[in-house]
């Protein structure tokens, strides 16, 4: 595999969409291929950073109120 | 259509509203199930109250968006498969009446697709889009949120359900009706943007030091 073919997979390689074989093709070039095991990193770092801030926060106690209510 | 995550075309279409409704008989299904529908939906709450106010970007509308989509959760609850992706299900609901009632439709005709394959990879080693890791963990998590709500509909609502829900990009696509490449196309745009935002803030924050300060 090269550069270019990992970059291509690299994205479903974060998300966890490869096939076991793709998976190990992709392991196998970062682990020889240090510009693009970086550019691995920051990738899952940048989705891990967006899944942290984004999840924080509750709906409002009324509107669960309100919607328990409805919905029993 | 969408059979994984029991999405039914029906619930989706406002035109098919009224063959549902038929056959929907309130009252006859009143008592334990519906308790278990309503318990199973209700544990959701925050999930997609969270979700709202990013699609939204205001409290009031996401409020207004959750209770909407429950409510038609429940007069559509025949349609949800016991057992089956209930968190999918309920994110098609909410994510068509999102683009119904705030963006005046459904989003079929954008052109944020348009050249997508052909520079799908041709950027990605752009490295002034590209913060270094220890820069990221410098951003406060109020400005990732803002980048995330700057990005146009279509790429922002990707985001939310494979980044922040955590769905395959087959739930994504079932939940988006759209083919999968193109929950992949979005989702790269997304993230190029995202890197690109985040960078930018960085620098104006100051955050950003070394050869690209000096440089500057
Ligand atoms: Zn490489």
């Amino acid at each position: 595999m090269n550069c270019r073919e990992c970059e291509e997979r690299l994205q479903s390689y974060v998300d966890r969409e490869l096939s076991e074989q793709e998976l190990l093709e992709v392991q196998r070039h970062l682990e020889a291929c240090p510009p693009c095991e970086n550019h691995f990193r920051l990738q899952l770092h940048l989705k891990r950073l967006v899944k942290v801030c984004c999840e924080s926060g509750q709906a409002p106690a009324h509107l669960r109120a309100k919607l328990r209510q409805i919905l029993f | 259509m969408a059979v994984g995550i029991g999405v039914s075309v029906a619930v989706l279409e406002p035109g098919m509203a009224t063959m549902v409704a038929v056959a929907d008989d309130p009252g006859s299904e009143r008592g334990a199930q519906s308790d278990d529908f309503a318990e199973e939906a209700i544990g959701y709450l925050d999930t997609l109250y969270r979700g709202a106010l990013r699609l939204t970007r205001d409290p009031a509308q996401a409020e207004d968006l959750v209770q909407d989509t429950y409510l038609r959760a429940l007069r559509y609850r025949h349609s949800y498969q016991s057992g089956t992706n209930m968190k999918a299900w309920l994110f098609a609901i909410m994510r068509n009446l999102f683009w119904d009632r705030f963006k005046g439709g459904r989003p079929e005709d954008v052109s944020l697709d348009g050249d997508a394959e052909a520079s799908l990879y041709d950027t990605l080693k752009d490295p002034t889009a590209m913060p270094e890791a220890d820069v990221l963990d410098r951003i406060a998590a109020d400005e990732v949120v803002r980048a995330v709500e700057q990005l146009p509909e279509l790429h922002r609502e990707v985001v939310l359900l494979v980044d922040v829900e955590g769905f395959s990009y087959k739930d994504a696509a079932e939940v988006l009706q759209v083919p999968i490449g193109t929950v992949m196309s979005r989702l790269h745009r997304a993230r190029r943007q995202l890197q690109r935002s985040l960078q930018d803030y960085a620098r104006e924050a100051g955050i950003v030091h070394g050869e690209q300060g000096r440089a500057g």
